[in-house]
């Protein structure tokens, strides 16, 4: 089963599976993409029967949950046109774990960001052991705090206060 | 007054000797005169009673009353000498027992004065150092307070990352994230707003 958060622009009508989470991802899928294109237009220059490469599992999430046929060209160079749409377009956020995050977890975060900020929205995952626990999110100009680190660090009177109060 | 006593005594001896040595001369040299020629006569006859023997004897007796007399007074020379001494001795002890007793009143005066210097001198140092104590004293607990006061602003100051840093390094890596996903999700939807603006306005 293929979670997906289902893009309604004008422009873009592409759902992205919650598999595809980075931009490196969505970079793959359109180099898969271009790869098959060739394989499909060569083919068809032969004049032979060919049979599809087996797809990777994020583009055949892909094209699972936009029920795109990759035998037909003209869906095939639309999907391809579309991906490099949200490469190029899709907004980009950064966030920041204490630790490897899993992929079950990274998918309810992608998709509470695309169900609640954007649906085309693109995400990239550092590691920051610092920060303890919780995450920090860096958008295009902003910075979110959201570590353990920062919540400690904001209590500081709160300490000096229970310390004074114990000696 | 002793000393006078003892000059009118040496001067009362001279002045009995004088008196024999002059008694001597006049026997001998008496003036002549016609009693005296006739007694010449006599004496003539006198000199024969008055022989050489016999005025021996009278040298020898006057002699022997000269050394007595001569004696006598040296005795009560002696005598008065002592004595002289002996006042000397009282007089000279009364006096050095006075100049003594005086000179040690002068000396424990001085002493008595020099002790009260002294003990003022040690007083006002007492004092000085009892001031100078309490000004360090002061001094001291003001250092100590203002040290405190650095320290604990220090401890304050650092106490936030310390704290941090040994709770991250406890419980940093022993909460799932899973766990901590609702709480992500909470602080993700209170700033969901300003992140759609950003995204909005980005760039």
């Amino acid at each position: 089963m293929v979670h997906s958060i289902k893009t309604k622009t004008a422009k873009n009508t592409l759902s992205l599976p919650l598999s595809i989470i980075s931009p490196v991802d969505i970079g793959r899928v359109e180099r898969e993409l271009w790869g098959i294109k060739n394989y499909v237009e060569q083919n068809k220059l032969k004049k032979e029967d060919f049979k599809l490469p087996k797809l990777s599992r994020l583009l055949d999430n892909l094209i699972d949950l936009n029920n795109v046929n990759l035998n037909n060209q003209l869906e095939l160079s639309s999907l391809i046109s579309q991906v490099n749409d949200i490469k190029v377009n899709s907004p980009v956020i950064h966030l920041s774990f204490s630790v490897d995050p899993s992929v079950l977890f990274l998918e309810k975060i992608t998709a509470w960001f695309r169900k609640e900020i954007n649906p085309i929205l693109l995400l990239t995952i550092g590691l920051q052991p610092t920060i303890g626990a919780g995450l920090t999110v860096r958008t295009t100009n902003k910075y979110f705090d959201f570590s353990l680190r920062q919540r400690l660090a904001n209590s500081t009177d709160y300490f000096v206060k229970v310390i004074q109060e114990q000696t | 007054m002793t000393i006078w006593w003892l000059i009118v005594i040496i001067g009362l001896i001279l002045f009995i000797g004088v008196i024999f040595i002059y008694i001597i001369l006049h026997l001998k040299s008496s003036p002549r005169s016609e009693k005296e020629l006739n007694d010449q006569t006599i004496n003539g006859s006198i000199d024969n009673i008055f022989n050489d023997e016999f005025r021996e004897e009278l040298r020898n007796r006057g002699r022997l009353h000269f050394e007595k007399i001569i004696t006598e007074n040296a005795m009560f020379l002696q005598q008065d000498l002592q004595l002289t001494t002996s006042q000397l001795n009282e007089y000279m002890k009364i006096e050095i027992t006075q100049k003594l007793q005086s000179e040690f009143v002068k000396y424990e005066e001085s002493l008595t004065t020099a002790k009260q210097l002294t003990v003022e001198a040690i007083q006002k140092t007492n004092d000085a150092i009892d001031q100078q104590r309490e000004t360090l004293n002061l001094e001291i607990q003001k250092q100590i307070e203002t040290e405190k006061k650095q320290l604990l602003a220090r401890f304050e100051n650092n106490m936030a990352s310390i704290v941090n840093h040994y709770v991250l390094e406890a419980i940093g890596n022993q909460i799932d994230l899973n766990d901590q996903l609702e709480y992500i999700v909470a602080d993700l939807e209170a700033n969901k707003q300003a992140m759609i603006e950003d995204i909005n306005n980005g760039s």
